[in-house]
């Protein structure tokens, strides 16, 4: 029911821009091809108000006027500078493109809780279904709109813009300016379809830069199917002919959705019927004027019944075939019990990998297709009107749940789809789209997993391997929402490697690809660092050939090209993604509501190394890189990585008894954390336990992204892993806030009592006990005045919202006093804003800088390191290690040293302890780490005795 | 009422297509004037009227309509005084409109439109009446498409669609050349009689000695962009075909025409 009544809907509003392009190819004969993006400004100008709180309706209006405006340009270059009418359109489409994505602001403007005229409709339901209510509202604005439209025609103006269309010469004989009445019918076609693209933008609930494409196509099939089924020179009819030819052409491709058929034969289907529909309009028409009298006009009439016939027939038949055949091929009809529908957007890479990773996940966790669920796989080949029909199809059927794949879809199946769950996967972030406000409180219905690509970890990468003065080129389609988000991130990543400048071409198809990638080489870019892109990612042979012949290394994000010469690429396993997403499914399945099901991070982050390409660059790529890879590109073979997941240790359903498994949950990937995994690892592996209780361990990290942190603390305990192993303080917060029940040590964590996690040292949460390593700040105080003795300001950068980096904050602030110091403060809410902070404490002439355990700062240290030895103040931390980043004093903790003690009671634990028994370990160790060669270079003599107790802690670099 | 003065006109200048067609007309047609204009293939003779009814912008040269200075104006915003009936029945009626439409478009000539529904019962009963004029039997077919009508008929309502708005100056381009004689015959009653009835003033070409001197009350001849005989009516009545023939005999002594134009002409005037 909903397919149809959906379909008519469509057509219903798509059915202004037919009336456009009748007034422009018919009344007109002004091929104007304005319309694909006058239908676009209508679309954005309409959403830009609504998302502001402006009245639908007079959106509408806007949307009419700005679109008009288009047309009157289309026609004052085809009048005034006398440019073909086709080219003139052409011009102003293109033009367009820029006008829109400057209108929007960026490509994609989500219209979910706003006020539509379609929520203004729905508010005055007596209580029909609302697609059907819907459709009701609109078979009356198409009946006014038809009612005015013929009657327009009939006036003076309307007469004479006929007259100026069918004889223009006539019409300037007799005094008609031809020009103005062209530039009127020109504003009236485009308004038309600004009109239509607010409607659709409303009625989809989302505007977006490229909902445009195609409209011309489809405005004229519908006014050529209108005039096969109604041929009468009556105005009336005529226009009613276009109408109906808007909801036929939608209801055709409803039914060729409905029996099955491919979404990819579409378009040919539908330039197929376009075409049969001409060739018999004209052969009836060379039979009327063959035939005069009553007689022969019956038998025109009957031979168009027939015609008629025939068509309807050769489509149907036609369509019952392709339909047959998709079914012989598609899953078997007996037995099912779950139908699962699943709409992907296009078809590339990463959306292919989702869903297989979809598929082959559902059938794991034992949902056998054909036996006992039913699973359809839909493609809307990157049309949004398909799009928006298969997910009516999938209404109609009853599905038990819908799986979306990819951002558009997601976005009109959360407004298409209110009774049944919908799965989401391959969203970058699904609040811009209006699926949710945050993880948990997000539209009942819906849940899904999502992740932004980690450009400020791939800057970090990249910088640690090439760090020097570079230019870094990318490439970018301004029309893809998720690249500009993802250029948003590099921007934001890269301003904390001020020795990386960015050069950047932007290109809106994969045919203008090649050009950019030049255009960066000339541009002087040294390193390409692609974005998720998937213009970029369509023509990505054209951007290696560029950088083969120039010998410039590229480095990906989200896509893995290794074979292909690629230095490198850290991104998400979309498979993984497709598998999350399988799992979601299956727990809805099982009875959880959607609703109480939050939104999941990715977890299965891939990072992949070509030591052969980095060879031939003479980059030296450091052992710790390599141990975190997934994969490696080796002598020209592809080998796993030392991080690679394997396949053993995947998450599935816990086998009790089989086997025990550690799950290992760590914040980011910084130094200090690595150490400590380090550390927990030997430990378990001397132990013996690994083998003795056959265990694997599984290592997540959250990226630096509590999201992402909770994600996988949640899906820990789902999946009933036997114990669980958290280090850095997120990590315990996090999972100490979900999990009651699994035997849990902590590591890493400064003040697990700030927390409130434990109380004292025995005094804790049962099912928890770790390792508090606290930060020796006293130590270090001391020591900087060992070191500096007439330094009075030390300077600090800190993000408030860690609770670690507050607590050594304020044991700073007091210990200063002590020594005479002055403490110089500045925050940050992430790793890019650290250089103007680290610049903003600098301009008021700090002697030392400090930071201790703070994540997001910590992140940014070789950035830090660098500035202050340009500066030549000394660089104080709380981890020995850090002088091998360009620390100049660190003392503290040896991190691997706290991960073997954390090991060592997690070995207790899996012995058979009882975590509650076990108290708190307090951990302060005092290891000093001196860079020499940095404090001569800025002038600081360190004390004799100093650099002794660093020997004798451990040898220097 | 037309007053024009040394028109001049080059198109394709200086090029191998370089055509001249108007080499300095003056010419002043009374109000009332009824002017049949004959002359060879590229005489000139289409382009002047082309040229007053503002199809193109004349190089140098003024024309004044009804004392109103037109020279620099356009087509469309001449046509409130200056009607036109092309050679192409095809030419003067929009094809896929109505009879009743096309009579409207021309009633609204020299009219400001507004955006009402101008072709009401009262302005179909008067288009039916006007129509009867025509003896053609359309009278009852004011909703069927010009596109469904012969050509006679079809030159026949863009007479009458012409003097519907009583212009000041009618401009008639050899308009019965693409009729069978009949039909010719028929459109030339016809056109006699709107004439005459509102003493328009006209222009007509014609390719037809016959019409020339039957018709109007004035002949010019013209010549390679220029008016070489002014004929009034008292001498046309005693001009014969043949006169006319022996005029261009004449200028065939002194030169002005070729062989091979005077044997046009004879072909197709005699």
């Amino acid at each position: 029911m909903e397919l149809w009544v959906g379909a008519i809907c469509l057509g219903l509003v798509y059915a202004f821009t037919g009336i456009g392009i009748f007034i422009t190819f018919r009344v007109h004969n002004f091929p104007d091809i304005t319309v694909d993006g006058s239908f676009t400004l209508g679309a954005a100008v309409g959403a830009v108000l609504i998302a502001s709180g402006a009245n639908p309706f007079v959106s509408i209006l806007a949307a009419f006027v700005a679109a008009a405006l288009a047309g009157v340009v289309t026609a004052a270059i085809h009048t005034k500078l006398n440019v073909n009418g086709l080219l003139a359109g052409i011009l102003v489409m293109t033009g367009l493109y820029s006008v829109n994505l400057h209108v929007m602001a960026r490509s994609n403007i989500p219209l979910l809780d706003k006020t539509t005229c379609f929520t203004y409709l729905q508010s005055v339901n007596p209580g029909m279904h609302p697609e059907v209510w819907t459709c009701c509202g609109l078979v009356l604005l198409n009946v006014l709109f038809w009612l005015l439209m013929t009657l327009f025609l009939k006036t003076d103006y309307g007469i004479t813009m006929r007259a100026v269309g069918n004889n223009p010469d006539m019409a300037a004989a007799n005094g008609v300016h031809v020009n103005a009445y062209k530039t009127f019918g020109l504003a009236l076609a485009n308004g038309f379809a600004g009109v239509s693209g607010c409607l659709v933008a409303q009625y989809q609930g989302f505007a977006d830069i490229g909902m445009g494409i195609g409209t011309v196509l489809m405005g004229l099939a519908a006014v050529i199917i209108g005039e096969s089924v109604i041929s009468s020179p009556s105005v009336a009819a005529q226009v009613f002919g276009v109408l109906l030819g808007s909801v036929i052409f939608r209801l055709m491709i409803a039914f060729a959705l409905s029996i099955g058929m491919n979404p990819i034969d579409l378009k040919l289907l539908t330039a197929f019927f376009v075409l049969l529909t001409l060739v018999i309009s004209a052969g009836v028409a060379r039979g009327k004027g063959e035939k005069g009298g009553v007689l022969g006009a019956l038998g025109t009439v009957l031979k168009l019944r027939r015609f008629r016939y025939v068509t309807a027939g050769a489509v149907l038949a036609i369509l019952a075939f392709l339909g047959y055949r998709h079914y012989t091929k598609g899953p078997l009809r007996t037995g099912q019990e779950y139908r699962i529908g699943v709409v992907q957007y296009t078809s590339h890479e990463v959306l292919d990998s989702a869903r297989d990773g979809f598929v082959a996940e559902l059938k794991r966790l034992g949902y056998q297709p054909g036996q006992n669920c039913k699973l359809q796989l839909e493609n809307a080949n990157g049309d949004m009107p398909t799009v928006s029909s298969i997910i009516d199809k999938f209404n109609t059927e009853k599905l038990d749940i819908v799986v979306t794949i990819s951002t558009p879809c997601t976005q009109a199946a959360i407004n298409k789809i209110t009774d049944r769950p919908i799965v989401f996967t391959t969203v970058a972030n699904p609040f811009v789209i209006g699926a949710g406000k945050t993880e948990t409180d997000h539209l009942p219905n819906v849940t899904g997993a999502y992740g932004e690509a980690r450009m400020d970890k791939i800057v970090n990468i990249v910088h640690t391997l090439i760090p020097r003065k570079l230019k870094v080129g990318t490439i970018w389609n301004p029309a893809l929402a998720n690249s500009v988000v993802h250029l948003g991130n590099l921007k934001k990543a890269l301003a904390s490697c001020p020795d990386y400048t960015l050069v950047e071409t932007t290109v809106t198809s994969t045919s203008e690809v090649y050009e950019a990638a030049n255009a960066l080489n000339n541009k002087g870019a040294e390193l390409f660092l692609l974005i998720s892109d998937n213009t970029v990612f369509s023509a990505f042979d054209s951007v290696m050939k560029v950088a083969r012949r120039n010998n410039i290394p590229v480095f990906l994000s989200n896509l893995d090209r290794l074979q292909d010469g690629t230095l490198g690429c850290l991104g998400f396993d979309f498979s993984g993604a497709g598998a999350q997403g399988a799992q979601l499914v299956d727990r809805i399945l099982k009875g959880e509501k959607p609703s109480g099901i939050p939104f999941e991070h990715y977890r299965d982050e891939t990072f992949g190394l070509n030591l052969d390409a980095a060879k031939n660059f003479g980059i030296t790529i450091p052992d710790e890189f390599i141990k975190q890879a997934t994969f490696l590109h080796k002598d020209g073979k592809r080998v796993p990585g030392p991080a690679a997941r394997k396949a053993a240790e995947g998450p599935g359903p816990a086998v009790p008894g089989a086997h025990k498994r550690i799950a290992l949950l760590v914040f980011n990937d910084n130094i200090i954390l690595r150490q400590t995994i380090g550390g927990v690892m030997e430990e378990l592996e001397k132990s013996g336990v690994l083998r003795k209780y056959n265990m694997t361990v599984d290592t997540k990290s959250a990226q630096g992204e509590f999201a992402m942190a909770q994600s996988i603390a949640q899906d820990f305990v789902r999946q009933q892993y036997d114990y669980i192993i958290t280090i850095s303080t997120p990590a315990l917060q996090v999972t100490a806030q979900v999990n009651k029940k699994i035997p849990h040590v902590f590591g890493a964590v400064t003040d697990p009592y700030r927390m409130g996690v434990a109380k004292t040292s025995a005094e804790h949460q049962p099912n928890l006990t770790g390792v508090a390593s606290f930060q020796p700040i006293a130590a270090t105080v001391a020591l900087m005045r060992k070191v500096l003795p007439n330094a009075k300001r030390i300077g600090i950068v800190w993000n408030p919202a860690e609770a670690c980096s507050e607590a050594c904050t304020y044991k700073t602030r007091e210990v200063v006093k002590d020594y005479g110091f002055e403490l110089i403060e500045a925050t940050v809410s992430g790793t890019g804003e650290v250089p103007d902070a680290l610049r903003s404490v600098l301009g008021r002439k700090v002697d030392i800088f400090f930071t201790s355990g703070d994540n997001t700062v910590n992140l940014a240290r070789p950035t830090i390191a660098q500035i202050l030895r340009e500066k030549k103040i000394p660089y104080f931390t709380n981890a020995p290690n850090d002088v091998l980043q360009g620390s100049c004093v660190s003392i503290g903790a040896d991190y691997v040293e706290v991960g073997r003690e954390t090991g060592r009671m997690a070995v207790r634990v899996i012995n058979g302890e009882d975590p509650r028994t076990i108290p708190i370990k307090d951990y302060v160790p005092k290891k000093i780490a001196v860079n020499l060669p940095l404090a001569r270079e800025i002038g600081i003599t360190i004390p004799e005795d100093v650099v002794k107790q660093a020997e004798s802690s451990e040898k220097q670099p | 009422m037309i007053t024009i003065r040394d028109l001049r006109k080059t198109f394709n200048a200086g090029t191998a297509n370089e055509v001249r067609p108007l080499r300095g007309v003056n010419l002043e047609v009374k109000e009332g004037d009824f002017v049949t204009i004959i002359g060879t293939n590229g005489s000139g003779k289409s382009s002047l009227l082309n040229a007053v009814a503002g199809k193109f912008l004349p190089d140098s040269g003024s024309i004044l309509i009804g004392g109103e200075d037109v020279t620099r104006k356009w087509d469309w915003q001449r046509a409130r005084h200056i009607a036109r009936v092309f050679q192409n029945p095809f030419t003067g009626t929009a094809p896929d409109m109505t009879i009743a439409e096309n009579l409207h478009i021309a009633w609204l000539r020299g009219r400001t439109h507004y955006p009402r529904l101008g072709l009401n019962a009262g302005r179909r009963s008067a288009y039916r009446e006007q129509v009867r004029q025509l003896e053609m039997q359309l009278e009852d077919r004011l909703d069927n498409v010009i596109g469904t009508l012969s050509g006679g008929q079809r030159q026949a309502l863009t007479l009458l669609m012409a003097v519907l708005s009583q212009p000041k100056v009618l401009l008639l381009d050899e308009h019965t050349a693409a009729l069978d004689p009949k039909t010719a015959a028929q459109v030339i009653k016809l056109t006699r009689r709107f004439v005459e009835k509102d003493r328009l003033t006209t222009l007509m070409v014609t390719h037809s000695m016959q019409q020339a001197l039957e018709l109007g009350n004035r002949t010019i001849m013209m010549n390679a962009g220029q008016i070489i005989e002014d004929i009034p009516l008292e001498e046309k009545r005693h001009h014969t075909v043949e006169d006319l023939l022996d005029k261009f005999a004449e200028l065939r002594k002194t030169e002005q025409l070729t062989e091979e134009m005077l044997e046009s002409l004879r072909r197709e005037y005699a």
